[in-house]
């Protein structure tokens, strides 16, 4: 037995048409392939092009890496009936689509004149700087004209944002956005068999079905493309039919049988979704040939006759046997068109290995965590809105202007500065489970449904997986999505929606797609022994180990307002993902040092006040301008610093000067470096746990790493899950342990100088 | 087929034609005799005679009526030529160029091609008749070099969008790549002649307005498309036995295409919306990626502009004008250009 699988394949269909005999009767190009079908001749004639083409540049691909020079062997061989949906859907109907995407990619492509579908494709496999959407980063099915958003996840994590723009489409027109979509715009999703499993893909199906069940128009259509196999597990016989074709509020339809009747089994569908804003699963069974990609032996799993069984079933076999028995070509056409496509796929492939790679750091870069501070300054300045306006968002009372008392809560400043937002952005949407109706959890978003109405402001299902897919879904479109996950211990449940999904869009699409968005979180400990550690999980790593993804956690209210407005001018400004971590303990915390001392109140600090990444704030005790001591902290730790800033002046003599990070991605460092310059020791006060959960590592060792000389120390949680109850406090950073740390620090250095 | 090397034919425009072309003409081959043929019904001054003349008379030779078809005759016996020992993977045209390759593709036949180059030169001329119907005007968007110009790109985009005011218009209609052709009424053509920074290439300043053309691939001669649906509606269209790529960059295939859309675009979209001769090209290139570029005559108007797009793409790994150069004189130049 060979193992050139692709050359026996290329010959099965080369061998068909040597031998084939021409149809009783030529069609005419404009009759249907089969009497009643809406596909004509030369439109099969037009996709078995377009998946020629795409094989071809499978071909290639193998070719290509015998000789290292592709980097890329996942192939779309044996799934090119996909190509109907090219033709069929318009190329501003949003397309997310599987890795198998060739024949759909050069039959969409086909819609837009001027288009090098196979030389792009081409670009990709041998990681070119000149691909035009991902520009080397990934190989990807994706274009910026034919609205294609680049799909690098093989595991489904695509379909909760295609479900969320199709959520978002007539909400946005509705808002004025339309992001240059039609009203009747459909969203196209397609996946494999296998994929169907995933979590993620079962999430974007659910919420889509719920979606109708509640009277929300859904206008998508996900795609199954079953080869039967997930790498080398079979799927069971008949699951995804057995799964998908008898769930309420999604239409199946199975889409088999020769290519006409595809065509008119997806014509149907696109149809349905088209017409009836209704999710429709288009079952679309295909082969896998090759294997899984190219360093898939599957003979390892598969017998021979299994693999020649599954070849037997090649589509462009079947489909050149379909237009020879119809007449719609003559084997001679098909020979020569075949030919054609070879020749120039090849010959565009060592073109494509010619051009250039990406070739430094910064080029790669480049497009991740693009940040223009002035720009983003000016962002967050303006709008301004006229002072009536402002007034009537606010029920005719300005925050700023209340008296008796003048001072509000974290949460309050929070409230405040929403409202604010809201009434000046009009792209801007808040959702998430509870936030509206009832106003959230914690009552930060109390009333901002009835101000903003339930258009912008609104309740979600209990899914995190589709609170950030309708955030994707709907950034793509040009809104400033704030959904909120409701404990910081939540995230976990959908964090591939923000690292392998939101964080990467602007990377893989070199800056073309963005779904800027910032998500608040209620999250991290101390809420007076309430909640066990589901609600007061105190661990930040997963968040700052994504690249590019912006972190702030505010501490006190005039900055968490502040804040607040820097993180949305990040996003719509330069289409930053942002998580917004609110520490929950001090949602309503009045007091610092005393009961009743109103030391945690702050002002509301109007527009256009605000706050960006570097800018730490510093608290000294009054007349104290030479430290001994820097404490570095954020959230409730801030709190903490601040209280055992006042007892080591009080009760030890020792200066502290505390310096709050607000942002914990990216670290203020140089104002870190600069301020511990001032100073003979530094402690850092981390609430998270010790092992890598929080920032105390990266600042001690950013610090050593800078030469720093002074003794680096620092306080952390203990490893460990918060417990229930007044036992929370052996696992948490306490004041007196702060005291203690920094006595400790500055007394080593006193006796080490000495 | 195999073995030979693998082209792309770009015929060229309607400024190809000059002194250097006289002569360009075989009497002897068939097809010569039969476009006199054709001709003659137009009561036009026999081809062979135009071209056999000693001395170039612009006003004679640069008329659309005479230029257009001198043109296509000459494209056509060139590509013909060229066929002989190149595989054709594909034909593509610059605007008038643009009725040859059709011709060469075989998406008509001979006398249908013969008719579409003269009915539509005389169309073109109805419409220059009365005078004062505005023309085209070239600028260039590279240096010396051929590096980008950004000021060049921005001018041309300025005076696009400050328009020559009241009465006047100006559009983009041809896309060359290294220069761009800028067409107006004669208001319009004024405004562009007068607003461009002038740039000089070689001993001319630029911008230039081009001789007798008119404001072609504007909404200017929408009558031009008109008259070509009401008079050319009987032509044989029929599928090209080889790709043709347009001037949007669609391709049309020799197996799918439907030749009446091929004939709805070339008689309306292509006449009145800008020719992408640019985007043709780099399709050509990266979807076909030919060994060689062959250029018929007559003369290699577009034997630079070639060059300079082989550059901007960086085909072959060609990235400046001296890397082209020594690739031309390589024994394997990217463009072959078939005249002087």
């Amino acid at each position: 037995m060979t193992f050139d699988r692709v050359a026996i394949v290329e010959q099965a269909l080369d061998g068909y048409l040597a031998q084939a005999i021409p149809g009783v009767a030529s069609l005419s190009p404009d009759a249907p392939l089969r009497a009643g079908s809406s596909s004509t001749a030369r439109r099969a004639v037009e996709l078995f092009e377009d998946q020629v083409t795409s094989r071809a540049v499978d071909v290639a691909a193998r070719e290509l890496k015998k000789t290292n020079r592709s980097f890329y062997t996942i192939s779309s061989a044996g799934h090119e009936n996909n190509a109907v949906l090219g033709a069929l859907l318009r190329i501003t109907d949003p397309a997310f689509l599987h890795y198998r995407s060739g024949g759909l990619f050069m039959a969409r492509a086909r819609q837009l004149p001027g288009s090098t579908p196979a030389f792009d494709a081409l670009l990709g496999v041998v990681a070119s700087r000149d691909e035009p959407i991902a520009q080397g980063r990934h190989k990807v099915w994706g274009s910026r004209p034919l609205w294609m958003p680049p799909q690098t996840s093989t595991i489904a994590s695509h379909l909760p944002k295609a479900m969320g723009l199709a959520f978002s489409l007539a909400r946005a027109r509705r808002l004025g956005i339309a992001g240059g979509l039609p009203s009747d715009a459909v969203v196209l999703c397609s996946f494999g068999d296998a994929s169907a499993n995933h979590a993620t893909a079962l999430s974007a199906i659910n919420t889509a079905r719920y979606a109708v069940r509640i009277g929300l128009p859904m206008p998508i259509l996900f795609v199954c493309e079953d080869n039967r196999t997930g790498i080398s597990v079979p799927t069971p016989e008949g699951w995804i039919a057995d799964t998908f074709a008898n769930q309420p509020h999604l239409r199946y339809m199975l889409a088999e049988g020769e290519i006409d009747q595809i065509w008119d089994t997806a014509a149907q569908a696109v149809h349905y979704v088209r017409s009836a804003r209704q999710p429709a699963f288009l079952h679309l069974p295909t082969v896998r040939l090759w294997g899984h990609a190219g360093s898939d032996a599957e003979h390892a799993y598969r017998s021979a006759a299994e693999i020649a069984q599954n070849e037997a079933g090649d589509p462009l076999l079947r489909n050149a046997r379909r237009l020879i028995e119809t007449g719609g070509a003559t084997p001679d056409e098909l020979i020569a068109l075949v030919e054609d496509a070879r020749q120039r796929v090849m010959a565009a492939a060592e073109e494509a290995t010619r051009r250039p790679r990406l070739e430094t750091t910064q080029e790669v870069v480049a497009p991740m965590a693009p940040y223009h501070p002035a720009r983003v300054a000016e962002r967050a300045s303006h709008p301004v809105l006229p002072a009536g306006e402002r007034t009537m968002a606010f029920s005719g009372a300005l925050p700023e202007d209340a008296t008796a008392p003048t001072a509000r809560t974290l949460a309050g400043n929070l409230n405040a500065a929403l409202t604010d937002e809201l009434a000046r952005r009009p792209e801007l949407i808040l959702f998430g489970q509870d936030v509206a109706r009832k106003g959230g959890v914690y009552n930060v978003t109390n009333g901002l449904q009835k101000r903003f109405g339930a258009g912008r402001v609104f309740d979600t299902l209990l899914d995190e997986t589709s609170i950030l897919g309708i955030a994707q879904g709907a950034a793509h479109i040009g809104l400033l999505p704030l959904p909120e996950i409701q404990y910081l211990a939540y995230i976990h449940n959908a964090l591939d929606q923000l690292r392998g999904e939101a964080a990467t869009l602007q990377f893989f699409s070199s800056g073309q797609f963005r779904n800027p968005m910032v998500v608040r979180v209620p999250g991290l400990a101390y809420q007076k022994g309430f909640g066990g550690h589901f609600h007061n999980d105190n661990s930040v790593g997963a968040l700052r180990d994504i690249p590019g993804l912006v972190l702030a956690v505010p501490a006190r209210g005039d900055d968490a307002a502040r804040m607040l407005r820097g993180a949305i001018a990040m996003a719509a400004e330069d289409g930053r993902v942002v998580v917004f971590l609110e520490p929950i303990a001090l949602y309503h915390e009045k007091d610092l040092h005393a009961e009743g001392d109103g030391g945690w109140l702050t002002d509301y600090p109007p527009p256009p006040a605000h706050l960006l990444p570097g800018e730490p704030g510093i608290y000294e005790i009054d007349g104290s301008p030479s430290p001994d001591l820097l404490i570095v902290s954020y959230a409730n730790g801030l709190r903490l610093s601040l209280q055992a800033q006042r007892r080591l002046a009080a009760d030890h003599g020792v200066l502290a000067r505390v310096l709050d990070l607000r942002w914990l991605n990216p670290l203020p460092t140089e104002s870190l470096r600069q301020q511990t310059g001032q100073v003979s020791a530094v402690l850092v006060v981390d609430e998270c746990r010790r092992t890598g959960a929080g920032v105390a590592d990266s600042i001690i060792a950013d610090l050593a790493e800078s030469g720093a000389t002074q003794r680096l120390t620092s306080v952390r949680a203990v490893d460990s899950f918060v417990p229930l109850g007044p036992a929370t406090s052996t696992v948490l950073v306490g004041t007196e342990q702060v005291v203690a740390a920094a006595l400790a620090a500055v007394g080593e250095r006193a006796s080490a100088a000495s | 087929m195999t073995g030979m090397p693998r082209a792309v034919i770009v015929c060229p425009g309607r400024g190809s034609y000059t002194a250097a072309s006289l002569g360009s003409l075989p009497a002897d081959h068939p097809i010569v005799p039969r476009a006199e043929q054709l001709r003659s019904e137009y009561g036009l001054e026999p081809l062979l005679e135009l071209d056999g003349v000693p001395r170039f008379d612009p006003a004679r030779h640069l008329r659309p009526a005479n230029a257009s078809p001198l043109i296509f005759l000459t494209s056509l016996l060139d590509a013909e030529q060229a066929a002989a020992d190149h595989s054709i993977t594909a034909v593509i045209g610059n605007s008038l160029g643009w009725y040859s390759a059709l011709a060469v593709a075989g998406a008509l036949p001979f006398d249908d091609a013969f008719r579409l180059v003269q009915e539509m030169a005389i169309f073109q001329e109805e419409a220059l008749g009365d005078g004062g119907q505005g023309g085209q005007v070239i600028y260039p968007l590279l240096d010396a070099e051929w590096a980008p110009v950004p000021d060049l790109r921005a001018a041309v985009s300025d005076v696009l969008t400050d328009g020559p005011g009241t009465g006047g218009r100006v559009f983009e209609s041809i896309d060359l790549g290294g220069y761009v052709v800028l067409a107006g009424d004669e208001r319009g053509v004024a405004h562009l002649l007068d607003r461009l920074p002038p740039v000089r290439i070689g001993e001319r300043l630029v911008a230039l307005r081009l001789a007798l053309h008119g404001p072609y691939h504007t909404p200017l001669v929408e009558h031009v498309a008109e008259l070509a649906a009401d008079r050319l509606g009987n032509l044989r269209w029929q599928r090209p036995t080889v790709t043709l790529i347009d001037g949007r960059g669609a391709c049309w295939s020799p197996w799918s295409t439907d030749p009446g859309a091929l004939r709805d675009y070339t008689l309306g979209e292509q006449v009145t919306t800008p020719f992408r001769f640019a985007v043709s090209l780099r399709v050509a290139l990266r979807e076909h990626a030919p060994d060689v570029l062959v250029l018929p005559g007559p003369g290699n108007s577009l034997g630079g502009i070639c060059g300079q797009l082989v550059v901007i793409e960086g085909y072959r790994g060609i990235r400046t004008r001296a890397e082209f150069e020594e690739t031309q004189r390589s024994t394997a130049p990217v463009v072959l250009s078939m005249r002087r």
